[in-house]
């Protein structure tokens, strides 16, 4: 308890002068809930909706997750539209549900949302709300990136249309990152990996499977998440899209964690949404110390909130980002540095460049999601 | 202030190679090494194509060594367009001298392999004992957690035959690789050793796809018995750092003698 979670330099902007349009895809999922409830405590954000889809839960789970989410901030009004139950490819998605509960929220079981979906679908509701407010809205996609995939196929102006898109996923190698003197860290730091591992029951029915999707080994630690294997062709359309897109990876997410004294923290404030996050969040820390031995939970998607609120605390490379859709190395992006003019076109050959998070500030970023999640 | 000369003998090495002007600058090296014992060539395709390759090697070599057959100017050399060398490659093929000589001489060979990794991957399919035979291959190779040299995601060698570097790699070898986010000083690595750190994991090569060619390690240990292409595939070593001054060093000294 060395901590005093009301410090008060959180730097949460005293005011902004217009409210963010922010749509978040995404398939909650425990830390997709800090997220979510940290973008309605916000008063600088507008969230226009929420989009579902697979991870680390089925889509129609994730509907009813995205659901009470709402009703849980108080914001039953908020649109929530269903995405695609499966990647482009087609097959039936893995969930993580050895992560997040069979529930998706750490099995805590909450009754029913008493909202509905939308009748829209997810790429529909994306497409025209970016439409209606051409150049003023950002998307948090915190999931595969089916929906925005299918918004690109839907209209070939959305990319455009879109003010910014923050994708949380992939791993990107970050070669001086770290501290260049530790070097057993800097092993750590300087490979990315790509791995499979074993799926939840419900993948290995066909009998075919040892594998299934695709972790990104995390730099730091062994954390283990599923965003861009989830659907690698979507990933690929829009890393190509054009879009405004910032990109931050496992490289940089696992290096923010909540430890068990911050969350002891969060339980002991009167933070608004404090008490049933410590609920949520006591089975994905238990998983963290199963598999990683890690005391306490990695904050991948409060992180990629951040960086849309407050890129300051970030540092960034620009470069193109393709993702491999076969073989081996399916669900691998990989970014052109852009250190060496090719003799020839190759794969990563004329696409816009998009942003890729290179550092972070660790401090000011966990300083930033308590003050959120401790304030009443 | 020169590096110790190892009291042991010389170590017996063989150079897989596609000379290539930095190739002639290892080779030249080894053959000035007291260290290291070259005690034959094997030529590939890569830098320039395989005939001209061995071509090459003969002239690096005079006529005391055994070249087997299997770019950098048209002639690989800068175009010095120099006359035909003497010497004649030896009628074996390169993967079949390669296993001769692992069998002639177990566990005490060094393979350096200064391109694409193809005779090697026929040598190990050639005679399944070869790998183990072998006492070391040391591979000019791969980009690791860099971007390659021929685009984004590769890096020559390894593109050059990607399903060979993967056999390579993964067939239980003691083998050291030394990508492109170290040094194409590789030579050195096989003279002295000290001159790098590495890391251990398994390394797998992407043989399909936008990133073919692309060299991926995992050096973590497997946990709760997840099945990966990396799972139950023997470790190799990747270099991590090398000692670059003292490396330029001695490459200087080694070549600027050649005239004395």
């Amino acid at each position: 308890m060395d901590c005093n979670g009301d410090g008060g330099n959180g730097g949460v902007p005293a005011s902004h002068a217009k409210l963010e349009k922010l749509i978040i895809d995404t398939d909650p999922g425990i830390d997709d809930s800090m997220a979510i409830l940290m973008a309605f405590q916000t008063p600088g954000s507008e969230v226009l909706g929420l989009t579902t889809i697979f991870g680390n839960v089925t889509t129609k789970d994730a509907t009813r997750n995205a659901l009470l989410l709402c009703e849980i901030a108080g914001r039953p009004d908020v649109p929530v539209a269903e995405g695609s139950p499966e990647p482009l490819k087609g097959g039936e998605p893995c969930v993580a549900d050895f992560i997040h509960g069979s529930d998706g929220l750490g099995n805590i079981f909450l009754t029913s949302p008493k909202a509905k979906k939308i009748e829209k679908g997810a790429a529909e509701f994306l497409v025209d709300k970016v439409s209606e407010y051409p150049g003023e809205v950002s998307i948090l996609a915190l999931g595969p990136l089916t929906n925005i995939a299918l918004a690109i196929k839907r209209d070939s102006s959305f990319a455009k249309k879109l003010k910014r898109l923050v994708i949380l996923g992939g791993a990107f190698f970050s070669l001086g990152n770290v501290n260049p003197a530790a070097e057993a860290n800097d092993l750590d730091g300087v490979y990315a990996y790509c791995w499979l591992v074993p799926l939840s029951q419900s993948c290995s029915k066909t009998g075919l499977v040892p594998r299934c999707r695709i972790y990104v080994e995390s730099p730091f630690s062994r954390a283990t998440r599923p965003w861009i294997y989830g659907d690698p062709e979507a990933a690929d359309i829009v890393f190509t899209s054009g879009a405004n897109i910032d990109v931050v990876g496992i490289n940089i997410t696992t290096q923010v964690q909540f430890t068990d004294a911050d969350l002891l923290d969060l339980r002991q404030s009167n933070g608004k949404h404090s008490k049933i996050l410590c609920d949520m969040c006591k089975f994905y820390r238990d998983w963290h110390v199963k598999s990683d031995g890690v005391y306490g939970i990695f904050l991948h998607d409060p992180v990629s909130f951040v960086l849309l609120v407050r890129p300051d605390l970030f540092t960034f490379k620009k470069g193109v980002v393709r993702v491999e859709t076969q073989g081996i190395c399916i669900g691998h992006t990989l970014m052109d540095q852009g250190l060496k003019k090719w003799n020839s076109s190759n794969p990563w050959s004329d696409y816009s460049p998009v942003s890729v998070a290179w550092t972070v500030n660790v401090d000011e970023v966990i300083s930033y999601i308590k003050h959120v999640l401790l304030t009443p | 202030m020169s590096p110790p000369i190892a009291a042991a003998p010389p170590k017996k090495i063989i150079i897989d190679t596609d000379p290539g002007i930095d190739d002639t600058m290892a080779i030249l090296v080894a053959l000035r090494s007291p260290e290291v014992e070259v005690i034959g060539l094997t030529t590939i395709f890569g830098n320039v194509y395989t005939s001209l390759a061995t071509r090459n090697a003969l002239h690096l070599n005079g006529t005391k060594l055994r070249i087997a057959d299997f770019v950098h100017g048209v002639d690989g050399l800068g175009n010095q367009n120099f006359p035909p060398p003497k010497g004649k490659p030896i009628p074996l093929s390169a993967p079949a001298f390669l296993v001769q000589q692992a069998n002639l001489y177990p566990r005490q060979l060094t393979l350096v392999a200064l391109g694409p990794l193809t005779n090697i991957a026929l040598a190990i399919q050639l005679d399944p004992a070869f790998a183990k035979n072998i006492g070391q291959i040391v591979v000019l190779g791969g980009a690791f957690s860099v971007n390659g040299n021929v685009n984004p995601a590769a890096e020559a060698n390894i593109f050059g035959d990607p399903e060979a570097a993967d056999i390579v790699f993964t067939s239980g070898a003691d083998l050291l690789t030394v990508g492109l986010n170290v040094t194409h000083q590789v030579m050195l690595t096989a003279v002295n050793p000290s001159l790098m750190t590495y890391t251990e994991g398994v390394v797998r090569v992407q043989t399909s796809g936008i990133t073919r060619g692309l060299t991926i390690l995992y050096n973590k240990q497997k946990r709760f018995g997840e099945m990966t292409e990396w799972s139950d595939k023997p470790a190799v070593k990747v270099a991590v750092t090398v000692d670059a001054p003292t490396v330029v060093r001695m490459v200087m000294e080694r070549l600027m003698d050649l005239d004395s």
